[in-house]
C-alpha cells in the first residue's frame, strides 16, 4: 500500500491504483490520436468549465435539448463542433443520439468534426470524469491540469473499422489489423470497451484507470476472490446507484 | 436499482449509498459526514476503495452514452423484464 495525502491526513491507496492515475494525468497532456497534448488539455479544461455553462442547464432542463438555441459558455478556442460535443457529453450524456452525433461529425450547422476527433474528445472526457469524480469523492480540490507535452497526433485510423454497432464507428476485434494497438486481449473486448475503439489508443487510456478504480474484466465475476478492501456486493451495490443517479442504463 | 432491501443486505450497505449520494449531489458538509461515516464502519482502504468506484461508474457512462453502444445480447435477455417495466425501450434515438 501507498499513501495519499487527503487534507492533513495520509490515507491506504493501492499502488496499482495510485500508479494509474499518474499515468492518466500524463496521458491527458501527451499528443493523442487526433489531438495533440494541448488540445486534450483544453478539451478537459472545456469539459470543466461546461459544468457551469448557461446553455447546457438550459437545454439540460428543456424536455428537448434541441429546442434551446445560443452559444456555450466556452473557455477555449477549439473549433464549434467540438466545444458542443466536450459540453453535450459532460452535461447531458444521457440524450445523446445517433442523428445529434452525425450532424457533428458529417457537417451540419458547423464545421465538420471528424468522427475520430469525437471519439478522442468522449476517452478524454471519460478519463478526467473518473480521475477529478476520485479527487472529490476522497475530499481532494481539483489536481490542476498538468503542462502539455509536445509532438503530434500519430492520425492512424484503424482500417477495419465500421459503424455496425454504435452511433460511431468501432473496430471488431476480428477486425484489428497488425498496424493497430489491440486493447483487446488485456482488456476484453465487450460492448463497453468497443465504444471508442475507433481510437484504440483511448481504450487503454480510458481501461488501464478503469481496471484500478473497478475491477479487472475477469475479477468482476470472480466471487471466489474479493480484490480490494470492499466486498464483491459492496462494489455493485455502489456501482448500481451510482450508474442510476448518472443514468447509465448500458 | 438498489432498492433498501438490497441495502440493508450488503454490509454497511446505508453508509456506502450516503456517500454515493453524497458525492452525486456534491454539497460540502453532505459529503464530509458521508465520508466521515464510511471510515469509521469500513476503514481508510475500504473508503478509499469505495471512492474509485464512485469514479469509476461516474466516467463509464460517458463512454457508453458518448458511443451509443447497445446492451450486450446476454445482459438485455437477463434485463428483460425489468427493461419492459419501466418502459426503458420507448426511450431510442
Amino acid at each position: 500500500m501507498m499513501e495519499i495525502g487527503v487534507a492533513g491526513e495520509l490515507l491506504p491507496i493501492r499502488e496499482s491504483l495510485a500508479r494509474e492515475v499518474e499515468v492518466a494525468w500524463g496521458r491527458l497532456a501527451s499528443p493523442g490520436t487526433w489531438w495533440t497534448g494541448s488540445e486534450r488539455l483544453a478539451i478537459a479544461a472545456e469539459a470543466r468549465h461546461a459544468k457551469n455553462c448557461p446553455l447546457c442547464q438550459q437545454r439540460k432542463a428543456a424536455l428537448s435539448p434541441y429546442t434551446a438555441a445560443g452559444e456555450h459558455d466556452s473557455t477555449s478556442d477549439l473549433p464549434p463542433a467540438a466545444i458542443e460535443a466536450i459540453h453535450r457529453i459532460v452535461t447531458d450524456a444521457g440524450r445523446i443520439t445517433e442523428r445529434w452525433i452525425l450532424s457533428l461529425i458529417e457537417g451540419g450547422e458547423m464545421p465538420v468534426l471528424e468522427e475520430t476527433g469525437y471519439v478522442e474528445i468522449i476517452g478524454v472526457i471519460a478519463v478526467l470524469t473518473g480521475l477529478d469524480k476520485l479527487y472529490q469523492a476522497l475530499g481532494l480540490p481539483p489536481r490542476d491540469l498538468p503542462g502539455a507535452i509536445a509532438g503530434e497526433p500519430s492520425r492512424q485510423r484503424p482500417q477495419g473499422a465500421k459503424r455496425n454497432l454504435a452511433y460511431v464507428s468501432t473496430l471488431a476485434p476480428e477486425d484489428v489489423g497488425p498496424e493497430d494497438p489491440n486493447p483487446y486481449p488485456v482488456h476484453g473486448d465487450k460492448n463497453i470497451h468497443r465504444g471508442v475503439s475507433l481510437v484504440p489508443q483511448e481504450v487503454f487510456n480510458f481501461f488501464d484507470l478503469d481496471v484500478e478504480l473497478y475491477l479487472k474484466d475477469h475479477e468482476i465475476r470472480d466471487f471466489e476472490h474479493d480484490f480490494r478492501a470492499i466486498s464483491h456486493a459492496q462494489i455493485e451495490l455502489i456501482a448500481g446507484r451510482t450508474s442510476a443517479l448518472n443514468g447509465c442504463y448500458y | 436499482m438498489t432498492d433498501q432491501g438490497a441495502v440493508n443486505s450488503v454490509p454497511h450497505g446505508e453508509v456506502l449509498m450516503a456517500l454515493v449520494e453524497a458525492v452525486h449531489v456534491g454539497e460540502d458538509a453532505a459529503m464530509a459526514e458521508a465520508r466521515r461515516a464510511v471510515r469509521e464502519a469500513l476503514g481508510d482502504a475500504a473508503f478509499v476503495d469505495a471512492c474509485a468506484t464512485i469514479a469509476s461508474f461516474s466516467a463509464v457512462v460517458k463512454i457508453a452514452d458518448g458511443a451509443g453502444i447497445p446492451l450486450e445480447d446476454y445482459k438485455e435477455e437477463a434485463t428483460r423484464d425489468m427493461r419492459a417495466e419501466l418502459s426503458i425501450n420507448e426511450f431510442q434515438s
